[in-house]
Formats: C-alpha cells, structure tokens, sequence
C-alpha cells in the first residue's frame, strides 16, 4: 500500500464536487426556467472549491510556492490543472459577488467548461505511465463520474421541485456507470503487465475499495427505494467518493515497486 | 548523436556489494530512507541459479525525462553539454509529482528539506574531470560511465528483463546480461 495523499483526496473530490454542481446547474438552465436561489448554490461551489484549493496546499513541502505551480505550462499537466483550478474559482467567486449575472446561464456554462479542463488536466496529472493501471483514460474517467455524481446528489437541494426527477435520473446514472467503472476496471487489469495486474490484486484486497462499492450500491438502493435523492444521501455519496479516491492514491501500483522482477 | 552520458551496469560482474549505493550515500550525505543507488536482485523468475544476478540503478537520464516534463515549477533541467539531468531543490515546491510519474523510481522524498532529490550523475565531479562516486568505488568495474554518442558495444541492452519498458523517456542505462551458468550434467 502506497501513500493515500489525504490532501490530494481532499482537493480532487471537492473539487469535482463543485464542477459537478456547476455542470447541473448548467444543464438547468437549459431545461426551463432558472432555479432560483443561484446566489446559495455558488455560494456552495465557490466554498467546496475554496476548500478543496485549501487543502491541497498541506500536500506541498513548500505551500508558499503554490503560486510558481503555473510557470510549466508547457509540458507539466499539474500546471494546466492548477492553472484550470484558478479560473475555476475566480468564475465562482465573480458569480458569488454579481447575484443578477449570477441566476444567469453564462456563469455556468463558463465554470463547467473551465471545470471540464481541469477534470482532464488533472486525469493527465495522475495517469503517468509509472501507474500503469492509471496510464490512460480511466482517471479522467473516474473524476468525471465522481464530478456527476456528487454535483447531481448536491444539486437535488437546489433544483426546483419540477427538476428533482432529472437530478435523481442524472444522479442514479452515474452511479451505475461508477459502480460498472470501479467493478470492471481492476479485472481488467488482471489480464494486463506485472504492476497492472499487482494493482487490480491490491484493489479487490482493499477496504476502500469494498467500501467505496458498497456506497455507491447504497446509493443506488435508495434511490431506488425512494425515487428521489433524500437530503442526506449526497453526503454519503460524499464519503464513498472521499474513500474511494484514498483507495485511488493507497492501491495503485508504481512501477518501481518491482524492479528486477518480470515486467 | 549529441553528447549523452550514461551508466552501463555490467550484470556479469556486478556482485551484488552495495558498494556504488553506499558510495553515493557517503559522498551526498544523504538523509534516512533517501537513496539516489539502489541495487536491485534479480527475481528468480528471470535468473533462477544460485548466484544471484543484480541491477544497479539510480536515475537513468532519460532522453526525454517524465521528472523534466510534469514538475509544474521547472526544478529540472537536462545539461546540453552532456544530457545529465538536474534536479534543483531551491525550485522545489515539494508536490511529489515527479516522484509519482518516473517510472524507475529516481527521483525521493526528502523529509528534511521537505522537496524532491535524485541522482545528479556528479555533474560536479564531471565539470572536474573526475568519475562519478558510484562508478570510482565500484570494485568489479561493473558500473561504468559511457558516453552514447560515441560508445556502442552490440552487447548493451537498454531494456533487461526487471527494469520496465519505456521508449518514450528512452533511458539511458545501458546493460550487459548476466550469462547463464554451465548446466553440468553427471
């Protein structure tokens, strides 16, 4: 097991849990008339971003340095990432401070598409080809489900009472895509490389792991159960999302953990 | 081809002595749990006889290094005048993502200045003239320094069984294959 990086789960998820909210918001305002109260609800994505921002800074030696993360655009994903982060959270905090552009679709359309780029830029940050379980679309793949699924289950509190079903819909979607992504990905890899197939090992022995399928099934079973996304139920997609990202992190195999064995 | 320094790891003559690591570690100081030289046994699945078989490596630097191209603030840079890849720790922000990214493990954590550090190639003894500490202690010879622009042997591979593929970095470790022993039948 390697570091389960609490700092990067933080950021990731929270992050994506705010894209994810703009993304539904985006996707309201062209299904109708504007949900009202769009002050709270970039209030709410401004928050979860500013505290994602916040709590990735514990993962650097050197948190001061944060700001010089943008000088390697270039090349470097994590500076397009940190770059995407930034404009992310100066879109949220403009909407925060203009409530009348902010009931506005504009906002939102900017922030999901800024959110979009720093969903790929941060899938390319953690897929470098030293994880080769991750060297390929699947994180980018697994933010994006985790973006929809929390931005789907926070964005029940704030659709008008005509739009819970489409919420409820989109959130139960995206549930069955992660569970069908987090199931078939490590056998997958069983049937990759050395490391690959030490990786979907390491997974299917881990607590996350388990623990992160069996929210998500809760989830699902919920909302089965009720027909729509309980106040509280976002929450617990929340946790199965934070764990299963530590699982993200703690299980996935680097190459070098091999070294002079058979590749 | 332009200048590029390189290790060659002869795995016939290396024994196995730690000495290069130790080497290394004596001439850097460096903190409890950072090693720039590991030396690595073979598994048996790829030489299964009773003398063991070894890999020497610290950082291989690369033709186009995974460390150079993801470190968002630039701490890394590849020397035109002999491909010798450079960490500079003042840069350092310590993100940790070059440590994730090279696939051979080079670059660690150094808890202490809390930024990245990995094998330098000596780049200040070779502006001096001089061989790389880990290359100078080795008893055997095992671990030479070559030059890829001007030295080839065709018995050099670049890609041994237990060091992983990797032809977009294109590594510049260079290695001699163990011979398999004599089977002597009664």
């Amino acid at each position: 097991m390697q570091s389960m990086e609490f700092p990067l789960v933080v950021f990731t998820v929270l992050s994506q849990a705010a894209i994810g909210l703009t993304m539904m918001r985006a996707v309201r305002t062209v299904s109708g008339t504007p949900d009202t109260d769009a002050r709270k609800e970039w209030l709410m994505i401004a928050g979860l971003m500013a505290l994602g921002l916040l709590g990735s800074l514990f993962h650097l030696g050197h948190p001061t340095g944060a700001p010089r993360a943008l000088v390697h655009l270039g090349t470097a994903w994590l500076s397009r990432e940190v770059l995407f982060a930034g404009l992310f959270m100066g879109v949220a905090a403009i909407a925060v401070l203009s409530a009348g552009v902010a009931a506005k679709s504009a906002p939102a359309w900017i922030g999901a598409a800024l959110g979009l780029g720093l969903i790929s830029s941060a899938g390319m940050t953690y897929a470098p080809p030293a994880l080769p379980a991750l060297n390929n679309a699947l994180p980018a793949a697994f933010f994006l489900t985790s973006a929809v699924i929390l931005g789907a289950g926070f964005g029940g509190w704030f659709a008008s009472p005509e739009r819970q079903p489409l919420m409820a819909r989109i959130f139960t979607s995206a549930l069955v895509v992660g569970l069908v992504l987090y199931l078939i990905a490590p056998c997958v890899w069983a049937s990759g490389g050395t490391v690959m197939r030490m990786t979907g090992e390491a997974w299917f022995a881990s607590g996350f792991y388990w623990a992160h399928i069996g929210i998500l099934a809760a989830c699902l079973a919920v909302i089965w159960k009720t027909k729509s996304i309980p106040v509280w139920l976002p929450f617990l997609a929340l946790a199965g999302e934070l764990i299963g990202r530590a699982g993200f992190f703690a299980d996935t195999l680097h190459t070098a953990i091999n070294m002079g064995g058979l590749y | 081809m332009k200048k590029q320094y390189a290790f060659l790891v002869d795995t016939e003559l290396c024994i196995g002595c730690f000495t290069c690591a130790m080497a290394c570690r004596n001439y850097y100081h460096q903190v409890e749990g950072v090693v720039w030289r590991q030396v690595y046994p073979l598994s048996e699945e790829i030489y299964p006889h009773r003398e063991r078989a070894f890999l020497s490596l610290s950082c291989n630097h690369c033709e186009n290094p995974e460390c150079l191209n993801v470190c968002p603030v630039n701490a890394y840079t590849k020397r035109e005048e002999d491909g010798v890849v450079v960490h500079h720790q003042e840069k350092c922000i310590g993100c940790g993502n070059c440590i994730r990214s090279c696939p051979y493990g080079a670059p660690k954590y150094n808890p202490e200045e809390k930024r990245a550090e990995k094998c330098s190639l000596c780049h200040e003894r070779l502006d001096a003239d001089l061989k790389p500490a880990c290359v100078q202690a080795c008893p055997t010879k095992a671990l030479q320094l070559i030059d890829l622009a001007t030295k080839q042997q065709t018995n050099q591979i670049q890609y041994p069984a237990g060091y992983p593929k990797m032809e977009r970095l294109n590594p510049s470790t260079r290695f001699i294959l163990p011979k398999m022993p004599k089977m002597v039948r009664r």
